[in-house]
């Protein structure tokens, strides 16, 4: 019984093994040479070229970019310089002037 | 080309690709385009789409050959076999049922032709057998029995452990067994 299992497993290895296979064709190699030939290869880029790529991308004209660093720029500044506030004691002298210049003529 | 490159080993060959030397290419192409076809052919069934695959796969290292990372993989021929079989898997997405060529050549000429008949009928239901099998359990064997590699390499293209990859085996084998029981 155990004997007939072995056969069976022999035979079907083998049948495995010799499983039918159709050559390639005899020009394949020189084919896929020839391809590359005409294939541009892709380099790791670095960010420094990504972000150049990019704009080049875009084909963006100079003013533009001048326009775009310097909105950039002034919103930067425009955010982290500290707002002008007013204080109570501004308030006062403000009051004070409005009440005594109300009627043009200093009282 | 120059002399002596046919004696460089694959993963100096793929520096040299990775500098961009279109003769580095040449060579590793020469040596291993066959081995990929035929891995390519057991999945297809065909020989325009194997060869198709085994172009595609070659193209793509061409292209970017930096992702071969020789320090994430133990062999040039185990990565590469992954990547074949990937695009193999794709394509029998793409592309199901699985068709098979029933105009292929006799495996043995010398047998007579009752023989030869019977031979050839024998292998059309193991084809039919296998591509009917599990996905992983079909690529263990193709791994194993078609391209002769050894458990291990072929644990390490499937990305499994060996004892999975035994496993799989000894499943498949089973199940052939079984499938086949009218012509073992």
């Amino acid at each position: 019984m155990s004997n007939t299992r072995d056969q069976r497993e022999q035979k079907l290895e083998a049948m495995l093994q010799a499983r039918r296979f159709e050559p390639a064709s005899p020009d394949l190699t020189e084919r896929i040479i020839r391809k590359a030939q005409h294939i541009p290869q892709n380099q790791t880029i670095s960010l420094s070229q990504w972000v150049r790529g990019l704009f080049a991308e875009f084909h963006l004209p100079r003013p533009a970019y001048v326009l775009v660093s310097t909105l950039i720029f002034g919103f930067v500044v425009g955010f982290t310089i500290p707002q002008y506030t007013i204080t109570a004691d501004d308030t006062d002298s403000i009051s004070v002037q409005s009440f005594l210049y109300a009627d043009e003529d200093v009282l | 080309m120059v002399l002596g490159w046919s004696e460089k080993d694959d993963h100096a060959l793929l520096a040299l690709i990775q500098d961009g030397s279109h003769d580095a290419f040449a060579v590793l192409v020469q040596r291993h385009t066959e081995r990929f076809y035929r891995l390519a052919y057991r999945y297809v069934h065909n020989r325009e789409t194997a060869e198709d695959i085994a172009q595609d796969a070659f193209l793509k290292l061409w292209e970017a050959p930096g992702r071969w990372q020789p320090e994430r993989s133990s062999k040039f021929t185990t990565w590469f076999y992954r990547i074949v079989v990937n695009l193999c898997l794709d394509w029998q997405k793409k592309k199901r049922p699985l068709a098979l060529d029933e105009e292929l050549p006799l495996a043995d000429e010398r047998k007579t032709p009752e023989t030869a008949m019977i031979r050839t009928q024998e292998q059309q239901v193991l084809e039919h057998e296998i591509a009917a099998l599990p996905e992983r359990q079909r690529m263990a064997l193709n791994l194993c029995f078609a391209e002769g590699l050894s458990n291990q390499e072929a644990a390490e293209v499937i990305g499994v452990r060996l004892k999975a990859l035994q496993s799989l085996i000894m499943r498949a084998k089973a199940t052939l067994k079984e499938r086949m029981k009218a012509y073992l």
